[in-house]
C-alpha cells in the first residue's frame, strides 16, 4: 500500500469557523489523523447555511477527515484527556483569540511540557503579541486592518468586499506550509516549535507593489481603489460587452495585438502611448478604444475566443455557477463532491495541491459531533465504558447528530 | 550543527519570472533554502517594473532577495545541459512558464525525472497543465476572472472591481510552498520524487468558502452575487461610514448580543426574526439602520472601534490604506513591514514574511542579485568548469550578466 504523505501523524485539532479548520483539513486530506476538539454545543459554523436536519454544508466542506470528539475544555477533566492526546500527537494547530488556549492550560508553554517535540501552530487575526492581539478578528477585519478593503470598489465611492475568504482560507494555507516545513525541521534534528500565523501579515503580504511604491516615492504614490481599470497600467481592466464584463489584459507584446484585432494600429505609433507608463495616463481614452471595438462583437464569448486566439490574456467574468459548469473545470475537477450522511452529496472546490502521486483526492467525511468520542477514548487514551459513561454524564463529553 | 533555518539544505532551481512563482522561491530562500534563480540574458521582465530607482526595480527586489543568479540562453544545448547537472544534484525546481515551454527546452517533468528520479518539480500556471484553457496566457485577474473571484467583487448594481493588490499571485505562491514542503517531507520518508501542477485558478477557487456549496446544496435556489458593503448570507457583516471613514462590523457569533445591548435593542436578542445569522439576513436593513444611527451619534471613527472592539467585543475594524497600516503601532510592533538595504537601490520597504517560527524568530539578512550575477561562482564551484569553459560560454552568448 503506498504511503500517504502525513500517514503517521497524529494532530491535536482545536479550531474553529474557517482559518484553523481549512489547514487540518488539508492535513487530513495527505493523511493526517487528526482529531478535533469541539465544545459540546458544537462549533460556530455548525449553525451556517446551507442547513438540512441540523446539518451545515459549510461545516462539511472545511471538516472533512477528522474524528470529532466534544469535549468541555473548561473543566478539568477535559483538559486532562486533551493533555493526554497531545502528549501522543506531532501537532497542535488551534485559531482561539490569544489567551484563550493559556486559560484552558492549552498554551504552547504548558504543551511543550508535555511533549518537547511538538509542533504547535496559532492560528488568529492579528498575531499573538502587539496591540491588536487581544481583539476578536475575522477575515474581514484581518482584510481593513491590511489595506486590503479600503483598494475595493470605485473610486470616490465606498469600498466594497469581495464575498469570499481568501483571507482565512488562505492564511490556513500558510500555517498548512509553516507546519510541514517544521516537520521537515524536526525530522532533520531540530525539534519542535511553535508557529504564529495571521491573517493580517499573510493579506498585508499580497501587496505585491503597493507598499515598495508608497515607501520609495516618498509617499508621492499612494495607491487607492479604482473600480474597473488598474489604477497605474492600461490596458487592465473590466470591460462590457452586450451586458456583461469581460478582463482584458494588453501588456507587453499583448498591447500590440490587441490594437491590430480592434483594428486600432494608430495608437500603436502614438507617442503618448509609447510605454506602459505612458498608456497608464491615458486610461480612458484606450479603455473607449476598446469598449468600441467590443460594441461590434456578438458576445463575451465570441470576444474572449478571438483575443485568446491571439494570445491576448482575456477571461470572461464567470458567476459560481458558471465556473462550475465550465468544460476546463470539469476536465481538472476542480469541483468535487463529497459524501455526507445528511446531505448525501455536497459539491465543494477541491483543495488546490496537486500531487502527482496522489491525483486523486481522498474520500473523507466530516464527522457528526462527538461522533469520535468513545473511539478515540477507548482506542487511543485506553479510557473504558464506564469512564466514558461518566464523562458523558458530567457533561465533559457529549454528543449530537449534527 | 546548527542549522540555518528550517530548510536549511534544500536545494531549489527556479525558472521562475513575475510574482506567483518568485514568491513561492522567496519564502523558500527566506526558509533557508538554497535558491538558484535561472533567467534569460535580459532578465525576469518584472526587472522593469516600478519603482526603478539606478536601472533596478523596487518590484524585483521584493519578489527576489535571497537567491543566487544564472542567466543563460535555455535554447541553447550548452545552457541545458548545465541546468540538467544542476538539476541533478537538486531537491525542487520550481517554474511558471505557460504550459508547454519547459518542455521546449527539455526541462519538462518527463525529461526531469530522468535526470533526477528524487526530484519535487512544482509547476505554477494560471489555468493548470491541461485542459482546454490551459495553453492561453495567464494573469492574476485572469484567474480571478475565470475563478468566480472577481464577479463577486463590487457593488450589486455595477460591475465588478478588481482588487488593487496581486493576491491570486501571491497565495498560489504560498500554496506551492506547502505543497513542495508536503513533497519533501515524503520523499525524505522514502516515498520518493513527484511533480506538482499548481495553479491561480485552483487555489482563487478554493476561497469560495461557501459559495459553491451553498449553490449547489441549495440545490440552485441560491446563486451568489457580488452585493458591494454587505454579506449575501449573513447579517450583520458589512461596511458602514462613521465620520470620514468606512468601519466594517462583523457580528455573526455570540457577539451578537453584545451588539445589541450597544445599540439599545436588548429585544432583539431573543426575537426570533434575529435568531441566527442567516435568518438576521432576511431583516439586515432594520439592523443597519440600528447600526447606522448609533454610528451617527458618536461620530469619530476611532471612538466607535474602541467602543465596539474594546468595550463590548463586537468585532470591528477601520477601513486602513496602505500608509496607514505601514505606519500602525501594532504593524510597527510586530514588525510586518521589513526594511530591505539593497546595494543599488537603497532602502527599500516591503511586507515581510508571514510565517513565524519560534526557533528563528530573526529573518535572514537576503538580497537580490543582478542577471547571471552568480554565474562563475556556480558553474566553477558548484559544477566544476573552467574560468575558460566560462569565458567561452560568455563570449558566445550560451551565458550572461547584468548588473541590474
Amino acid at each position: 500500500m503506498t504511503k500517504k504523505m502525513l500517514d503517521d501523524f497524529t494532530v491535536v485539532d482545536f479550531t474553529h469557523v474557517l482559518a484553523g479548520p481549512h489547514c487540518t483539513k488539508m492535513l487530513a486530506e495527505h493523511g493526517a489523523e487528526v482529531i478535533k476538539i469541539e465544545p459540546t454545543g458544537g462549533e460556530m459554523i455548525r449553525v451556517f447555511p446551507t442547513l438540512k436536519e441540523g446539518r451545515s454544508a459549510h461545516f462539511v466542506q472545511h471538516n472533512i477527515g477528522k474524528k470529532t470528539v466534544a469535549i468541555d475544555i473548561t473543566t478539568p477533566e477535559g483538559q486532562k484527556i486533551c493533555h493526554e492526546l497531545v502528549k501522543q500527537a506531532d501537532v497542535v494547530v488551534e485559531n482561539f483569540a490569544p489567551g484563550v488556549m493559556k486559560k484552558h492550560n492549552l498554551d504552547w508553554d504548558t504543551l511543550r511540557q508535555l511533549k518537547p517535540d511538538l509542533v504547535m501552530c496559532s492560528i488568529s487575526c492579528f498575531g499573538q503579541t502587539g496591540p491588536l492581539s487581544h481583539l476578536p478578528g475575522f477575515d474581514y477585519i484581518g482584510q481593513a486592518y491590511a489595506g486590503i478593503i479600503d483598494l475595493n470598489g470605485e473610486r470616490g465611492r465606498p469600498p466594497v468586499f469581495g464575498e469570499y475568504a481568501f483571507g482565512d482560507l488562505s492564511t490556513s494555507t500558510h500555517a498548512y506550509a509553516a507546519i510541514l516545513t517544521a516537520l521537515i525541521h524536526r525530522m532533520n534534528g531540530g525539534g519542535g516549535q511553535y508557529l504564529d500565523i495571521c491573517l493580517m501579515e499573510v493579506l498585508f503580504s499580497y501587496h505585491e507593489m503597493n507598499v515598495q511604491l508608497f515607501d520609495t516615492t516618498d509617499g508621492e504614490f499612494v495607491c487607492e481603489r479604482s473600480g474597473p481599470s488598474h489604477p497605474l497600467f492600461a490596458p487592465i481592466g473590466i470591460y462590457t460587452c452586450k451586458g456583461r464584463y469581460i478582463f482584458i489584459i494588453g501588456l507587453g507584446h499583448s498591447w500590440d495585438s490587441l490594437m491590430k484585432v480592434i483594428g486600432r494600429e494608430d495608437m500603436l505609433s502614438d507617442p503618448r502611448l509609447a510605454d506602459v507608463s505612458g498608456r497608464g495616463k491615458h486610461t480612458d481614452e484606450i479603455n473607449a478604444a476598446i469598449e468600441a471595438w467590443l460594441d461590434t462583437i456578438e458576445d463575451v464569448e465570441t470576444a474572449v475566443a478571438i483575443l485568446q486566439e491571439k494570445r491576448i490574456p482575456a477571461a470572461p467574468i464567470l458567476t459560481i455557477p458558471q465556473v462550475m459548469e465550465l468544460e476546463h473545470t470539469k476536465e481538472r475537477g476542480m469541483v468535487r463532491t463529497v459524501s455526507d450522511p445528511v446531505f448525501g452529496t455536497v459539491k465543494i472546490p477541491r483543495t488546490p495541491m496537486r500531487f502527482s502521486q496522489f491525483p486523486d483526492s481522498p474520500d473523507l467525511q466530516a464527522g457528526m459531533l462527538g461522533q469520535y468520542n468513545h473511539e478515540v477514548l477507548r482506542e487511543r487514551l485506553g479510557y473504558d465504558e464506564q469512564q466514558i459513561n461518566e464523562l458523558e454524564n458530567t457533561g465533559v463529553i457529549g454528543s449530537k447528530n449534527i | 550543527m546548527t542549522r540555518k533555518h528550517v530548510l536549511d539544505g534544500v536545494k531549489v532551481i527556479d525558472f521562475s519570472h513575475y510574482v506567483a512563482g518568485p514568491h513561492c522561491t522567496r519564502l523558500m530562500a527566506e526558509a533557508g533554502a538554497d535558491v538558484i534563480k535561472i533567467e534569460a540574458l535580459h532578465g525576469d521582465s518584472s526587472r522593469h517594473l516600478p519603482v526603478m530607482k539606478n536601472d533596478r526595480s523596487g518590484y524585483y527586489i521584493q519578489h527576489n532577495r535571497g537567491k543566487r543568479c544564472l542567466g543563460l540562453d535555455l535554447r541553447t544545448q550548452e545552457a541545458q545541459d548545465i541546468c540538467h547537472s544542476l538539476i541533478k544534484d537538486a531537491d525542487v525546481v520550481i517554474e511558471n512558464f505557460t504550459p508547454g515551454v519547459m518542455a521546449k527546452y527539455n526541462m519538462d517533468w518527463a525529461a526531469l525525472s530522468k535526470v533526477n528520479p528524487d526530484l519535487v518539480m512544482c509547476s505554477i500556471s494560471c489555468l493548470g497543465q491541461e485542459g482546454p484553457l490551459a495553453r492561453f496566457p495567464g494573469f492574476d485577474y485572469i484567474g480571478q476572472a475565470y475563478s468566480g473571484v472577481m464577479g463577486m467583487t463590487g457593488q450589486a448594481d455595477g460591475p465588478p472591481a478588481l482588487s488593487g493588490m496581486a493576491f491570486g499571485d501571491i497565495s498560489t505562491g504560498a500554496h506551492a510552498y506547502g505543497a513542495i514542503v508536503s513533497a519533501l517531507f515524503h520523499k525524505a520518508n522514502g516515498g520518493g520524487g513527484q511533480y506538482l501542477d499548481m495553479s491561480l485558478l485552483d487555489c482563487l477557487f478554493s476561497y469560495h468558502e461557501m459559495n459553491v456549496q451553498v449553490y449547489d446544496a441549495s440545490g440552485g435556489a441560491l446563486v451568489p452575487k457580488r452585493s458591494g458593503h454587505q454579506h449575501s448570507f449573513v447579517a450583520p457583516l458589512g461596511l458602514f461610514k462613521c465620520g470620514d471613514r468606512y468601519l466594517i462590523i462583523v457580528a455573526i457569533g455570540p457577539q451578537w448580543v453584545n451588539l445589541c445591548k450597544l445599540l439599545g435593542k436588548e429585544e432583539w436578542i431573543d426575537d426570533p426574526r434575529f435568531a441566527d445569522p442567516v435568518i438576521r439576513n432576511e431583516n439586515r436593513d432594520e439592523i443597519s439602520e440600528a447600526i447606522e444611527g448609533w454610528l451617527a451619534t458618536i461620530g469619530d471613527p476611532d471612538k466607535a472601534v474602541k467602543i465596539l472592539v474594546e468595550d463590548n467585543h463586537v468585532p470591528a475594524a477601520p477601513v486602513l490604506d496602505v500608509p496607514e497600516v505601514m505606519e500602525h503601532p501594532h504593524m510597527v510592533q510586530r514588525g510586518i513591514v521589513q526594511t530591505i538595504d539593497d546595494p543599488k537601490f537603497g532602502k527599500v520597504k516591503i511586507p515581510a514574511s508571514p510565517m513565524r517560527f519560534s526557533e528563528f524568530p530573526e529573518p535572514l539578512n537576503l538580497q537580490a542579485s543582478g542577471i547571471g550575477e552568480h554565474n562563475a561562482q556556480i558553474l566553477m564551484d558548484q559544477l566544476g568548469y573552467s574560468a575558460e569553459k566560462v569565458a567561452e560560454l560568455t563570449g558566445a552568448g550560451v551565458i550572461g550578466s547584468k548588473d541590474t
